[in-house]
């Protein structure tokens, strides 16, 4: 005979939902960067030219401040911003070294196929203090990307440009398919932008660094295709539990 | 920027393999993939200089004996009486005008010129137009030629005042601007768009004896962005926004002379120099400890000047003279990066950083209690790009959007949620809970308003308890209730304009993130997610397929043992199963429970002839447990 007395109610699920992987991406690295020591500082996503390009060393000739690459808004009076890095120029202006900011969110370029979006996430982090070097920044980067694909990951540090900072250098990774992986840029603050910020540049010196959280969220989840993220699609959240 | 491997090799002495070529050039920071031998560069949009065969072997001149191309013209040049009126002497301060007659057009090109066209299968043009491309591609400088014929010993460089309507040399029909910088003749028409593509009318033919070659250096602020304005595909003005050396207009031109020469008998050379700036030196203190402290080594000062030497920086006492092409170099930080290209990025060493100073942990993670609240009620998070057809008056508006129909920035959450929620229901989901946190901005202030939106429609869960209860207001208010909100608004949208059939009521809510908001809930140990190892498998968009099916039971113990049999049963085109129906009659001694079956395939719409056979599969396993029956089942 049956036992009535035993449960035979089948498990009760109830549905978890989740983050966006896109902001778990994000989470997690501003956390690691926060165990660094960097403080998270915040700033508007509409920005003027002065803080998205002039204060960043960016002239009026680079082809980032062209119509076709940046977003203009309400008459050319601001800018989608283009980067995070205009919030590291407010937190400059704010505080005095040593500090150690990291900024995350939203920038906006005028991109949009199968590999761009012209809405994507940055993560950028500054540091200023007497005596800061670019051994100093690779010493960083290593930590950043062996936390995030594991100490046998195997990285190059190559020469690159940006306006903000000099010398400049991208890091690549080495794939699963042994292919090298462009991952973040980077580089020693240039003088010119810490100067341009009240800051001495004899007496301090930084480095600075800038992720895109979607390239590293594809790499990290094996998402191929970059549009997949903003689909809102329950069956693609779903495996992000 | 194309350049064979065998172009490189010719000027290097030690005739290095591809390979190691390609490792030195990407020391140096210059990207490039290799394609049958040949480089396709990616520079960096400072380093005009390197955008020529003697550019790059000059950067190469770090690790290799090199030998550049110096064979010129040296005879002196008679002037050129010309009337060049400069009216944007600002934008262009150093400009020259070669005249070149000839005796006769050569029919062959010798060897290096010939090899030059065959090896990057350039298409020949005329003569002096393919030396002028020959030029660029060895020198960096771009020149422009002129059938002398056609220009009547005047040009001026100046602004357009109205739109006017010019054909390029390379037929194509353009409207130019006001205010471009253009060349005009004597009778103010334009012959050139100044730094990017000289007119049809005055452009060289394959009889041309006699030329007008202008070598200019423009401000790239006078080019930047028109080539793609204009949608004309031009090297120079690719050079001329990246900036060229604006003091080697001698040089090229000789260089010019010497190509004719080689080819054919020149019977006139005359020069007019229309330069207005004189050469400026360009020096700065050479300080090497300060090198040292920048990139955190440790060389001598004796390293440090050879690397810069060959480099072409001149090394004068206690300062360092910079070559009048590298337009990129400033400051001692730009010194300290010509240092560590020439180590090697790689070859320097971390040094530990220890960050000391103090960050703020008493950030407020309101957000993130708010987003594991809603996460433990099944809601999934979503982001929105913020571009949308329709704006308010408190809109900001895009001025160069990508489209129309995204002219403005959105000013609230509701309608992308709402798309969102359509998007899935399409893909018959019938349980969608979707929030997404965005800064919302207006026209009247820059600050954004951080805002949380949260939709949902569809079944309250998918479990046995609440697969048949719909969501409402009351269900979303009793989720939000945990939260102390003043003013809490939620809101049931009306389906009637949104083109949609289904009979399940839409909920909304919009709320701001305002510290003040207060929670009756607490998260013990509130971490940050820890990055995770998950792994995507590519969602198919091939329409799902629902079975539900009951069973009964009559000897209880059985139930816990189906419900594993099922929960766990696989098959490729089986996506998810679920109980979606519990009931226990006691008095008749039987359960029945349900189960919903979802299948989808990853390469074509499933069939009802797959889906049967997978079914009769699960029925048969089920059935050999004792008392297990299926109702109404033959």
């Amino acid at each position: 005979m049956p036992d009535s007395k035993e449960d035979s109610s089948p498990k009760l699920i109830k549905e978890f939902g989740s983050h966006h992987p896109i902001n778990q991406m994000k989470d997690s690295i501003m956390n690691l960067l926060l165990s660094f020591g960097f403080e998270i500082i915040d700033g508007p996503e509409i920005e003027t030219e002065e803080f998205n390009f002039d204060m960043l060393n960016i002239k009026k000739s680079h082809p980032a401040r062209q119509m076709h690459d940046t977003f203009y808004v309400d008459n050319k009076s601001s800018v989608l911003r283009t980067h995070t890095s205009p919030v590291q120029i407010r937190g400059m202006l704010e505080k005095d070294p040593p500090f150690a900011f990291i900024s995350g969110g939203k920038v906006y370029r005028k991109d949009d196929d199968a590999t761009h979006l012209p809405m994507f996430h940055q993560i950028e982090g500054i540091y200023v203090d007497k005596g800061v070097n670019f051994a100093n920044l690779k010493d960083l980067i290593y930590k950043i990307i062996q936390s995030l694909f594991g100490k046998e990951i195997r990285l190059r540090f190559r020469p690159s440009y940006f306006p903000f900072t000099e010398p400049s250098a991208e890091v690549d990774i080495l794939s699963d398919e042994e292919k090298w992986l462009e991952i973040l840029g980077c580089g020693v603050v240039n003088p010119i932008v810490l100067e341009n910020c009240n800051i001495d540049s004899n007496k301090y010196s930084g480095f600075a660094f800038g992720l895109g959280i979607e390239r590293i969220a594809m790499i990290k989840f094996g998402v191929n295709d970059i549009r997949d993220f903003y689909k809102s699609n329950l069956d693609f959240l779903k495996q992000f539990k | 920027m194309k350049i064979p491997y065998k172009h490189f090799v010719k000027h290097i002495d030690s005739k290095p393999s591809i390979e190691e070529l390609s490792d030195k050039l990407f020391q140096l920071g210059h990207e490039h993939e290799i394609f049958d031998e040949i480089f396709d560069m990616e520079l960096t949009p400072n380093r005009g200089d390197c955008l020529s065969l003697n550019g790059l072997l000059r950067d190469l001149g770090l690790f290799y004996s090199i030998s550049i191309e110096k064979d010129i013209y040296i005879k002196d040049i008679k002037p050129f009486k010309f009337e060049f009126i400069n009216d944007a002497s600002h934008l262009c301060k150093n400009i020259s005008f070669l005249k070149l007659d000839i005796d006769q057009v050569p029919k062959n090109y010798n060897k290096f010129l010939e090899n030059y066209f065959t090896d990057l299968n350039v298409k020949k043009i005329n003569f002096f137009t393919d030396i002028s491309n020959y030029i660029s591609y060895e020198t960096g400088q771009p020149t422009h030629c002129y059938d002398s014929l056609m220009i009547d010993d005047y040009i001026r460089l100046g602004y357009q005042k109205d739109r006017c309507e010019f054909e390029t040399l390379t037929n194509k029909k353009i409207y130019i601007d006001s205010g471009d910088l253009v060349f005009f003749d004597k009778d103010n028409k334009i012959i050139n768009l100044a730094g990017v593509m000289g007119g049809k009318d005055t452009a060289c033919k394959v009889d041309t004896k006699s030329v007008l070659i202008e070598c200019a250096h423009f401000n790239s602020e006078a080019i930047i962005g028109r080539s793609l304005k204009y949608d004309i595909n031009s090297d120079a003005a690719h050079k001329f926004e990246r900036e060229t050396d604006a003091y080697s207009h001698d040089f090229v031109l000789r260089r010019f002379i010497k190509i004719v020469e080689n080819h054919s008998n020149i019977k006139n050379i005359e020069l007019f120099n229309g330069n207005n700036e004189e050469r400026k030196e360009k020096i700065i203190p050479f300080d090497f400890s300060k090198i040292n402290n920048i990139l955190g080594i440790d060389i001598t000062e004796n390293e440090c000047s050879k690397y810069l030497q060959k480099l072409n920086f001149l090394i004068d006492k206690n300062t360092i003279k910079i070559p009048s092409y590298r337009n990129d170099v400033n400051n001692i930080n730009d010194i300290a990066e010509e240092i560590a290209r020439a180590i090697g990025y790689d070859n320097i060493k971390k040094q530990k950083i220890n960050i000391s100073v103090k960050n703020n942990f008493n950030q407020t993670f309101i957000e993130h209690k708010i987003k594991k609240l809603l996460t433990g009620e099944g809601f999934f998070e979503v982001i929105n790009n913020p571009f949308v057809s329709d704006g308010t008056e408190e809109s900001v508006v895009v001025d160069n959007p990508l489209d129309s129909n995204k002219k403005y920035v959105r000013t609230n959450l509701k309608n992308s949620l709402i798309e969102n929620l359509l998007y899935n229901e399409r893909r018959q989901k019938d349980s969608i809970k979707l929030f997404e946190i965005a800064d919302l901005y207006t026209n009247k202030t820059r600050i954004g308003k951080r805002v949380i939106g949260i939709i949902a429609s569809g079944r309250i869960d998918k479990n046995y308890l609440n697969f048949s209860k719909k969501i409402d207001i009351n269900y979303l208010e009793s989720i939000l209730h945990k939260i102390s909100y003043e003013n809490l608004e939620l809101e049931e949208i009306s389906r009637q304009s949104l083109d949609s059939k289904l009979k399940n009521k839409i909920v909304y809510c919009e709320l701001e993130i305002k510290s003040s908001i207060k929670f009756e809930f607490s998260y013990e140990n509130f971490n940050i997610k820890h990055l995770s190892e998950k792994k995507y498998t590519p969602i198919s968009e091939f329409p799902s397929s629902n079975r539900d099916l009951s069973f009964s039971i009559k000897d209880f113990s059985k139930c816990k043992i189906l419900e594993e049999f099922i929960l766990n049963f696989e098959n490729a085109l089986l996506k998810e199963v679920f109980v979606f129906d519990y009931f226990k009659n006691e008095k008749m001694n039987e359960i029945k429970i349900g189960f919903r079956f979802i299948f989808q395939s990853k390469d074509s719409t499933v069939t009802d002839n797959e889906v049967d056979t997978i079914i009769d599969e699960i029925i048969s396993g089920a059935l050999k447990y004792d008392s297990v029956s299926v109702p109404g089942l033959v």
